[in-house]
């Protein structure tokens, strides 16, 4: 019986030994990665590879394999830092509590608003997510006595560990990694679980999926929340990082940006969008030059992608050179 | 088991089923057949919670199936089969199979985010009990093709497997041997007494006389939309409203 799956008999992990040991290639690379980067700038900008991660995992999982595409990503990530900001640089909480506890406001939004918009589907869906992320975007600017408004909010404390703030690169590196690596870990898991396989279903077509037993709108709510609060988890670890936010953390353009990510390194795939977020971060650098025309090469970029890869740039590079390679052979 | 009591559902003023009562007794195979259009399908969508009926009852081990969404119905132990296999097409094979199992999995997203041994042991015996679901349905393919790549005539095994896996205690088949040649349609006939003789009870929409007659314990007939007759195979083919409406000629097969 088990000749057919002699790897799950013995082992019966969700995580596939491939995605497992690509993990553990990463935890090794941040481990070595302060040395190897020298500190400063490279490190300063793979702690933002780290912290974009977070939003970019939680869509892959929403959009990539449930197949409900969300443009709130940019809204959570900006609930979380201004919720951590305000509480921890206004309110005087110690800044862990303030994560936490925007983390919680989160998720109470986010059960919501799933609960509100996942009845609908496809470019509805879209749209929705997308008027939130705008409601929230014009809340931050107009809220000023709260947010800061246009000027932002700053003065946000660090984290810090036994009375000492993290506030060194490399400090902040192992931190920020160390989260990033757990949620990708938590990601990895759920996407070859039971729960993986299910949205998955759920993409492919939910009547069929409902007939089979399967609570539908449950499934897609949870993998909203999880998703959302990735996102949040993002914006209040960048909040305590760049102690200061501002209202790009919540636009649009920074929604998009997120979807760009997984355009580049594949919608469903968690390690594609670990790569984009690579690119992306790295490219934002360098782009700050020609900041101007950097929205215009981004959105030719997307279209580009969108109408010759549909399913994302790597992924749809490896696939392609995956048919050559088998008509070589 | 299941008891249809005078259900009527019509389209747009178009009467798909009028007043059609009868029930399925534990352990049997009970068939439909019918001229096409004659509300088969409709009746099929009716009992598994896609549509709502406009009047009449449904009740199945004696809970009412009405005002009960397709999940909470399908949780009662009915599942069904569709005229054009509806696999998951990007899904291998183990995988549509194991979403039959989904619903009873009782491991939530944080226990299967976390990997914990709770959920991988719930994830191994589902696959154990998807594997012996393609076996009683003879599936001798790899179960890690993709569903996609199948002929169909195994991606109907594949669906029925699925449905089996979810634990049914009556499983609905929509034109099972659809599009299968002789030898084929023996086959699936052996496979569905065989389901039979393992205490699952059966109700079978088909068309193809032979393996009805063979099959069925009882026969509904339907004609546009209405119930014209009910009972054993051997009455039914000496039914005199039944050959009028629909047996005609005398080969066996039916006029389609």
């Amino acid at each position: 019986m088990c000749a057919s799956c002699s790897t799950l008999c013995t082992e019966p992990a969700p995580m596939p030994r491939r995605d497992r040991n690509l993990w553990f290639g990463l935890c090794a690379l941040v481990l070595v990665a302060p040395w190897l980067l020298g500190g400063g700038y490279f490190i300063n900008t793979s702690n933002f590879v780290a912290i974009y991660a977070l939003p970019a995992i939680g869509l892959c999982l929403l959009v990539g394999y449930c197949g409900q595409l969300s443009i709130s990503h940019a809204a959570f990530f900006a609930l979380g830092a201004y919720a951590s900001g305000i509480l921890s640089a206004r309110q005087g909480l110690n800044p862990w509590l303030a994560l936490l506890l925007a983390q919680v406001l989160a998720a109470v939004v986010a059960v919501f608003i799933g609960w509100v918009v996942l009845r609908l589907r496809g470019h509805y869906l879209a749209i929705a997510t997308l008027s939130f992320t705008i409601i929230i975007e014009v809340l931050i600017k107009e809220l000023g006595s709260l947010t800061g408004g246009l000027q932002g909010l700053s003065g946000i404390p660090r984290l810090s560990l036994g009375g000492w703030p993290i506030a060194s690169d490399t400090a902040l590196h192992y931190l920020l990694w160390t989260v990033t690596l757990g949620v990708l870990w938590f990601a990895l898991n759920l996407a070859h679980s039971r729960m993986g396989r299910a949205y998955r279903a759920i993409k492919e077509g939910d009547a069929a999926t409902a007939l089979l037993g399967v609570d539908v709108s449950r499934h897609k709510i949870e993998v909203f929340v999880l998703s959302s609060l990735f996102a949040s988890l993002g914006g209040s670890l960048y909040a305590h990082f760049v102690t200061f936010v501002s209202p790009a953390a919540g636009s649009v353009m920074f929604a998009i940006d997120i979807i760009l990510v997984l355009a580049f390194g594949g919608f469903d795939r968690l390690w594609g969008a670990m790569l984009g977020v690579l690119a992306l971060t790295y490219l934002n650098e360098y782009a700050v030059t020609f900041a101007d025309y950097k929205r215009v090469a981004f959105g030719v970029a997307l279209v580009v992608i969108m109408s010759f890869f549909p399913t994302g740039l790597l992924a749809g590079l490896v696939a392609a050179g995956q048919r050559l390679w088998r008509k070589g052979a | 088991m299941l008891a249809v009591r005078d259900l009527s559902m019509s389209f747009a003023g178009l009467r798909a089923l009028s007043g059609v009562s009868f029930e399925v007794r534990e352990g049997e195979v009970r068939a439909v057949i019918g001229p096409n259009g004659a509300g088969k399908t409709t009746l099929f969508n009716l009992i598994t919670g896609a549509l709502v009926p406009q009047a009449g009852e449904l009740s199945f081990a004696g809970a009412s199936l009405l005002g009960r969404g397709a999940p909470a119905i399908a949780r009662l132990g009915l599942a069904r089969t569709f005229q054009q296999a509806q696999l998951y097409r990007s899904l291998s094979v183990i995988e549509n199979v194991l979403l039959g199992c989904h619903a009873a999995g009782r491991s939530g997203l944080v226990a299967c985010g976390l990997g914990l041994g709770r959920a991988r042991a719930e994830e191994h015996a589902a696959r154990l009990w998807a594997q012996e679901c393609l076996a009683r349905v003879g599936y001798a393919g790899r179960e890690d093709r993709i569903a996609s790549e199948l002929p169909l005539g195994e991606q109907r095994y594949v669906e029925i497997a699925r449905a089996l896996a979810t634990r049914p205690r009556l499983l609905l088949l929509d034109e099972p041997a659809a599009g299968l040649n002789d030898s084929e349609t023996d086959a699936l006939a052996d496979l569905l007494l065989q389901l039979r003789q393992s205490g699952l009870s059966l109700l079978v929409i088909e068309h193809h006389m032979r393996f009805v007659m063979r099959v069925s314990d009882r026969i509904v007939v339907l004609n546009f939309g209405e119930k014209i007759a009910d009972g054993v195979p051997a009455a039914i083919r000496q039914d005199p409203a039944v050959i009028a409406a629909y047996l005609g000629n005398d080969d066996g097969t039916a006029r389609t």
